[in-house]
């Protein structure tokens, strides 16, 4: 259950933006992961919704875009896109990468009711 | 209103992991974190280790993290090394918050590695770093032989494999080709340390490739 601790430190992010650009509470947001991230959408919903209660994004809706890897072969340089069982490089044959896109996590946007619109 | 961010969300963790980094860097401390399912032996490869640098005059340190229970930390306790024992209360995996709070309470001074027993678990451990120099996976014979590829997340980006529990290689007719075609599309730069805590065995070339990784 690692999203329990992603969900913690989206909202320590989502209660530092709310602060920063005066939001009163965050209603919605969105979230750009890795697949190599592993989260399972719906544990990251319930987590978040867990451990949001009585902070400012207490009952935000969450969006998340899961987004694909990409590797770069470190002996031969070439991109290539690993699958979901093999980072196999397909100009020389080996296993031998560095993550380009697939570990990130991050917050793209969010909306909520600033304290200048009452 | 909507505002457009581009926010690392872990950005907290990867601050304090690259801050506890600098620290075991300045200190020459060399930093291993060591994963893998509960049981595979990362407690009793540590029992192992530690003693085997220690008599060629290398000093270690333990930060082991568990759920619940000092048992590990009881365990290591024994080897006249510090242990330090993270209880993360039900928490999967270590964080570098909590590394770095270990890390405040140790003199670092004197000594050459410090050996992260991560939480047993093959999936969440592997998205947090720790501010180590280096990741092992491991795993073990009575783990089955398809290990790898179900959780190659964990195996992609170790800079080391260990397989222990050779010793049980026969009995369990664990098919160690399969792991290795495995490992042929995971990871193919990690060296695979094949060992047994019990007999020993395999255990030079572990030693052989943390010996090389201490520069100092």
């Amino acid at each position: 259950m690692h999203e329990m601790s992603i969900a913690v430190e989206l909202i320590r992010r989502l209660e530092e933006l709310a602060v920063e650009h005066g939001l009163l509470r965050v209603e919605a947001f969105t979230v750009r992961a890795g697949v190599l991230r592993g989260i399972v959408p719906e544990a990251l919903d319930m987590a978040f919704e867990e451990a949001a209660r009585g902070t400012v994004a207490e009952g935000a809706k969450l969006t998340l875009e899961i987004t694909p890897a990409r590797a770069r072969c470190r002996l031969c340089n070439e991109p290539f896109a690993p699958t979901v069982d093999s980072y196999l490089c397909p100009r020389c044959n080996q296993a031998d990468v560095e993550i380009v896109e697939g570990n990130e996590i991050l917050l793209l946007s969010l909306e909520g009711a600033s304290t200048n619109e009452d | 209103m909507k505002i457009n961010v581009v926010k690392n969300v872990l950005e907290a963790n990867d601050a304090r992991a690259t801050e506890n980094r600098k620290k075991l860097d300045d200190a020459g401390v060399w930093c291993v974190n060591i994963t893998s399912a509960p049981g595979s032996g990362k407690t009793t490869l540590l029992e192992k280790t530690i003693p085997a640098l220690n008599d060629e005059g290398l000093k270690s340190t333990v930060i082991v993290g568990d759920l619940q229970t000092t048992r590990d930390a009881e365990r290591l306790g024994g080897l006249a090394v510090e242990v330090t024992q993270i209880n993360t209360e039900g928490g999967c995996h270590l964080n570098a918050s909590q590394v770095a709070a270990a890390l405040a309470g140790l003199d670092l001074r004197g000594l050459d590695y410090l050996f992260i027993e991560n939480i047993g678990n093959m999936v969440c451990p592997a998205g947090f770093d720790l501010g180590e120099h280096a990741r092992v996976a491991m795993l073990s014979t009575p783990e089955g032989d398809d290990k790898a590829a179900k959780y190659n997340t964990l195996f992609q980006p170790a800079d080391a494999i260990v397989l222990n529990k050779i010793d049980l290689t026969e009995a369990l007719s664990y098919d160690k080709t399969r792991l290795f075609d495995d490992l042929k599309k995971i990871n193919t730069a990690a060296p695979v340390f094949e060992l047994s805590c019990r007999t020993g065995e395999g255990f030079d070339a572990w030693l052989g490739w943390l010996r090389a990784k201490q520069t100092r």
